[in-house]
């Protein structure tokens, strides 16, 4: 009674690991195109100071905070009061968004997550994603899961290299 | 048919549609357990003795009408959801009636939210998709305007004059139980309110039925709803005191409602609601002038679906002669066409420049169009260039 298959225990786990993997890509990865990528630095700067954002993948806790702090873009502690807060609706359907087999606008279509907070300044935080994706996933992929693949300023290669390097 | 990987539907409340319609809100609220009806309303309606025609209808059927409130303006607040909620209270009431176009019947339900969860202000639930199922307060709507459909959405959108935004709220529990249209105040619109609320409920249905959120029972709908409004809406336009007409016009707004409240509107949407709030442009007027243009945005996306359209507007011969390949360009032609003879026969002009629009305000209009919600289910992305586009073939 109340007890997770074995099976299902492990795939949960597995799947909240990768979405926390993946969002932390997806923070570092806005992170430095908000300093690099002409599109999404006008974005961020249309942001208002001290915005915050949560991104829940799981009931479990498994989850991502963040700040615009002046011109940059931090992590913050887990709090309850957030500006922009998105929650998925299970750890399955964060997977799906989080390893590109779904695009954000579809993954809405299909009531995938909840939203709470302001729509205008999350359609911005919704480019801001779509454009990351672009750099970050192959474009045989996200050609499928965007409604607009948005041209590369700069090489994948090099987004990589400052999320996990740092220069 | 097409299908998505996952959907969602939620359906309208109960529809009463008809003769009489009126007269049978009362055992409804009685299998309801309720008694004590409060009416919201509008003034003008007040006047024209069209709130009178409902109070008697409730009083005749056996409950009591204990408060009626018309002082609702054309643009409804967040002030006057809480002052009505006081009354409410004050009167004892256990149920509401809403009488009136789209302002009204979305005050009614930031009112029921407000009276089912508790408190004093409605600003608390903002954005709550998240809201918790809270004691069940009846709600019939009836609509006097053919448009909005919201008697029959699960959104309703009311103003914060303190920061001068319109809030969205949305959530499933704000559906009235009862989607009340009686044909005694379907032909009480002039004719231009008639072609402009009218295109909107066509915008809804061609839009839901072709955004991202679409689905076999929203799509079913929108069909329906498209079919209505093909057949009616000229026909309520030439000859307002047709009743037939009007009841299917008011069905076809029903029906656009509910399909566009679960798989929610697009680009026409955001760019309309922008030219609102810029230039207050009124809603349905902004609609019939953005359709064609839109559509035509859209175009390489939504082949499929505006080809299923053009066969609700053409006869089957008259399909099958247009050339596969071209079936929607011919949808798109013939909707622009539908929407110029409805305006012109209203006395309307579907041009921006016609309607005091300035082209100087087209930037903060694309600029706050981009980041409407109702373009993350767009068919296709627009950016700042394209809606620029757009508002100027439409000038
Ligand atoms: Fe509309």
């Amino acid at each position: 009674m109340n007890r997770l298959s074995l099976f299902r225990k492990i795939n949960n786990k597995f799947k909240s690991l990768v979405a926390k993997i993946v969002m932390l890509v997806l923070y570092r990865a806005i992170k430095v195109l908000a300093r690099e990528d002409s599109r999404i630095m006008n974005e961020f700067l249309t942001w208002k100071d001290g915005l915050t954002v949560a991104l829940e993948a799981s009931p479990d806790g498994t989850a991502i905070y963040m700040q615009k702090y002046g011109d940059k873009l931090k992590r913050i502690k887990a709090c309850s009061n957030v500006d922009i807060r998105i929650t998925f609706r299970s750890v399955d359907a964060a997977f799906l968004v989080l390893t590109g087999q779904m695009g954000v606008a579809r993954a809405y279509a299909e009531h995938r997550f909840m939203l709470n907070g302001d729509i205008c300044q999350t359609m911005s935080l919704v480019r801001c994603i779509d454009i990351a994706e672009s750099y970050l996933f192959p474009r045989l992929l996200t050609k499928r899961i965007l409604r607009k693949v948005e041209k590369k300023e700069f090489s994948t290669l090099r987004v990589y290299r400052k999320i996990f390097v740092g220069v | 048919m097409y299908i998505p990987g996952y959907y969602e539907f939620v359906n309208p409340g109960k529809i009463l549609s008809g003769k009489y319609a009126l007269e049978n809100i009362s055992t409804e609220f009685k299998l309801f357990g309720s008694s004590r009806v409060m009416i919201l309303s509008d003034k003008v309606l007040e006047k024209l003795g069209q709130v009178q025609i409902l109070s008697d209808a409730l009083i005749s059927g056996g409950v009591k009408v204990v408060e009626i409130y018309t002082d609702i303006p054309a643009d409804s607040s967040i002030e006057v959801v809480n002052k009505i909620a006081e009354l409410y209270r004050k009167a004892n009431a256990d149920s509401i009636v809403a009488l009136g176009g789209g302002s009204v019947i979305d005050t009614a339900k930031g009112l029921r939210m407000l009276i089912s969860q508790g408190g004093t202000d409605i600003l608390k639930f903002v954005g709550a998709e998240v809201l918790p199922y809270a004691k069940h307060v009846p709600f019939a709507a009836v609509p006097t305007t053919s448009g909005t459909g919201s008697e029959a959405t699960a959104v309703a959108v009311i103003k914060d004059n303190g920061r001068k935004v319109k809030m969205e709220f949305i959530s499933q529990f704000l559906l009235p139980d009862l989607a009340v249209i009686d044909e005694r105040f379907t032909t009480s619109m002039p004719a231009k309110v008639t072609a402009m609320t009218g295109l909107d409920a066509l915008t809804h249905a061609i839009e839901s039925y072709s955004c991202l959120q679409k689905n076999p029972v929203s799509q079913c709908y929108a069909r329906s709803a498209i079919e209505l409004i093909k057949d009616n809406l000229i026909t309520c336009i030439e000859s307002p005191n047709d009743r037939k007409a009007r009841l299917a016009m008011a069905n076809g707004s029903l029906l656009a409602g509910s399909a566009f409240s679960n798989s929610m509107v697009g680009i026409v949407h955001a760019i309309g609601h922008s030219l609102g709030g810029v230039c207050s442009l009124p809603h349905g007027l902004a609609m019939a002038i953005l359709l064609p243009h839109c559509m035509r945005f859209n175009l390489d996306k939504c082949r499929d679906d505006y080809t299923e359209i053009l066969k609700m507007f053409v006869t089957p011969e008259e399909f099958v002669a247009v050339p596969a390949s071209q079936r929607a360009e011919k949808c798109i032609e013939v909707v622009t066409a539908f929407a110029h003879s409805a305006a012109e026969k209203a006395g309307l002009s579907l041009k921006l420049g016609d309607n005091k629009i300035n082209r100087d305000d087209f930037n903060e209009v694309a600029q706050r169009a981009i980041n409407d919600g109702a373009l993350i289910v767009n068919p296709k992305a627009a950016g700042l260039e394209d809606v620029l586009a757009i508002l100027n073939a439409a000038y």
